[in-house]
């Protein structure tokens, strides 16, 4: 079992001031590493409209590189704007995941829009920086990955990754909706796509990770890197009904592959699970891990799903 | 170029002279044929109404090769409607049907309901091994949807296989403009193709829309139809302006033409032949939704009348 210290929460949205759109919730941390800065992307929200309703925006949070608990900087406005009426991304552009591309960042992002039977539909749009990750341009008004046959709906929680000159996508698809209670709750697996360009993309068209605690679990955040000569996954799943508390809520999971299509899941390596009491008490969820200085971190969000922020954890050892 | 000319042979069919399965009472649009040694099936959507809205459900019509009796109607479910959240849950309008050894594909035209917008649509495929009596899925999401440049409303597939080939013509949404301030976003869609290796898997084009605008940028394109005839492809299609098309005359839906000797390069002239509505008649405000097909060595054209097909379709045939 990975060894993982918990370091607090980083990051607290209710803290910063002056920015309309960023209230609350930071939610599905992403880092891009800079000379003498951390940049974490994360996405927030405004207060709820007045039917109870939200969208999400995309931003970032600058942490000094020798003390990650050290804010430098909250990005002015959004990454990225909403899309425009009837566009994929007109009410949410959230998760976001970022790659370095030569002098361009490129982000994957996921981007929302609102349905009649159902509360919603997502699916991952492409948008490029030339500014060192400040703002993106939307490469085109539509998604660059397209709902397939067996995979319909709520195509989300995108993570970009190049390993051997090959661009790879981890993503969630939904499976189902499941009436709960007069509610529709999604679930989804964690899939996977590859190409060379970053823009036309294969899917492998397979689920990557198999379910553990139910037929229907969900599953989120499928976050790769390559360490010890071998790819590993931490990712988070939940029940597929009353999950928005302790019981039935987020807990990290893990799984290794050598090939990055063939995973094997072992969530008792995960070696991170929901504290005692505090901040993530509850619930523990949308891991992301990076390597800094010779250190492995993971971020990752605590109770109702990063409402109050994003935390820290660092490894001890190596991934192996 | 040789000079055509369609021949009207009147209204063929009126939905509200049957009975029709799942709750439907009206309404006979986008006629899409099937032709057997003896009879010919011809597919039509029609519309189940759904608190002042409609559900669309894909039904058929046999008729002798005459073109002028029914044999019958069908009375069960062709394809029953997607699931819920799913592209197809709310209405498949049109079905375009293809021979594929002894399977046909149909290539459906999925609905669904949004919040901001009225819809999105879909393509999806179903094949059917009982002649076309019944279809199933290949899953539940669609095998051509929104990507980059093609953000919305990708739907009214028309399917050709030439030579090793699948050929798709289709439309997609460009986007939702407002008109007035007053009325809901109307859509402008135009059409594009894409050819595929087995039916499933296919490679747009990405947004080149294929056949001019005559009305200007705003000029709505929907339902192509191709067929050859003495070594030429000809494309039939329906245009109109895109908002207040509905009511006023000379703002609807009227049949366009456009054809091409490399299926790459097509040279639009709606004039040879032209199919107007004549006064007084089932198709003197609006003609629409064609589908051209041969049968016993003539050339025929199905299309919709007054009211987008509420009452049924007619036939034109082909004289050069």
């Amino acid at each position: 079992m990975f060894q993982w210290k918990k370091l607090g929460k980083v990051f607290t949205p209710q803290d910063v001031a002056g920015r309309a759109w960023l209230k609350e919730f930071a939610q599905a941390p992403a880092t891009l590493v800079f000379d003498d800065f951390v940049r974490v992307y994360f996405s927030c929200r405004p207060p709820a409209d007045g039917n109870g309703q939200y969208v999400s925006y995309s931003a970032y949070v600058d942490l000094d590189r020798a003390d990650l608990f050290k804010v430098r900087h909250v990005s002015e406005q959004p990454i990225l704007s909403l899309g425009g009426p009837g566009d994929f991304d007109e009410f949410g552009t959230y998760p976001v995941s970022v790659v370095r591309d030569g002098d361009e960042i490129r982000a994957y992002y996921a981007g929302w829009t609102r349905c009649e039977s159902v509360p919603f539909n997502v699916a991952i749009g492409c948008a490029n920086s030339r500014d060192g990750g400040k703002t993106f341009s939307k490469l085109g008004k539509g998604p660059v990955l397209s709902y397939s046959p067996s995979e319909p709906f709520v195509q989300s929680g995108p993570k970009i990754r190049r390993f051997n000159g090959i661009w790879y996508l981890w993503y969630i698809a939904g499976r189902k909706w499941k009436m709960v209670a007069g509610r529709a709750e999604p679930t989804y697996k964690i899939r996977m796509a590859t190409s060379y360009d970053g823009i036309h993309w294969t899917k492998l068209n397979k689920d990557l990770i198999e379910n553990r605690i139910e037929e229907d679990e969900a599953q989120a955040s499928p976050d790769v890197l390559y360490a010890s000569g071998k790819y590993h996954m931490f990712f988070c799943y939940r029940y597929s009904s009353h999950y928005r508390g302790k019981e039935n809520g987020y807990r990290i999971g893990y799984a290794s592959s050598a090939n990055l299509t063939d995973w094997v899941r072992d969530d008792t390596k995960a070696g991170i699970d929901v504290s005692e009491d505090g901040w993530d008490a509850e619930m523990i969820s949308y891991p992301h891990v990076f390597e800094l200085d010779g250190k492995t971190y993971m971020t990752y969000l605590g109770d109702q799903v990063g409402r109050y922020g994003f935390g820290l954890a660092v490894l001890d050892g190596t991934l192996e | 170029m040789v000079s055509m000319k369609w021949k009207k042979l009147g209204k063929i069919f009126d939905p509200t002279q049957h009975g029709l399965a799942n709750k439907c009472v009206q309404f006979a649009q986008s006629p899409q044929t099937l032709v057997f040694d003896d009879f010919v099936r011809i597919y039509f959507a029609t519309r189940e109404p759904d608190n002042g809205k409609y559900l669309s459900h894909v039904a058929f019509v046999d008729m002798c090769k005459n073109l002028h009796d029914v044999i019958r109607v069908s009375d069960k479910t062709v394809i029953p409607l997607g699931g819920l959240g799913c592209f197809d849950e709310h209405g498949i309008f049109p079905m375009n049907v293809v021979r594929q050894g002894d399977a046909i594909f149909g290539y459906t035209c999925g609905w669904n309901r949004r919040v901001s917008v009225s819809v999105d649509t879909a393509i999806g495929l179903a094949i059917s091994h009982d002649d076309g009596l019944t279809f199933q899925r290949v899953g539940d999401g669609p095998v051509l949807a929104a990507s980059l440049h093609e953000p919305c409303l990708v739907g009214d597939g028309f399917v050709k296989i030439i030579g090793n080939t699948f050929h798709i013509w289709y439309i997609f949404g460009t986007g939702w403009k407002k008109y007035d301030t007053d009325v809901p976003s109307d859509r402008i869609y135009k059409i594009g193709h894409a050819v595929s290796k087995d039916g499933i898997e296919w490679v747009k084009e990405e947004a080149r829309q294929i056949i001019s605008d005559r009305l200007g940028d705003d000029e709505s394109q929907a339902l192509p139809t191709v067929i050859e005839i003495a070594g030429r492809y000809h494309m039939f299609f329906c245009y109109r302006q895109s908002f207040d098309f509905r009511k006023t005359k000379g703002r609807g839906y009227r049949v366009g033409h456009a054809w091409s000797d490399d299926l790459c390069s097509w040279s639009r002239d709606d004039d040879n032949p032209l199919l107007e509505g004549t006064l007084g008649e089932w198709d003197c405000d609006m003609q629409c939704y064609p589908h051209v097909f041969e049968c016993d060595g003539k050339v025929y054209l199905l299309y919709n009348g007054n009211e987008f097909g509420r009452y049924g379709f007619g036939l034109a045939e082909l004289e050069t």
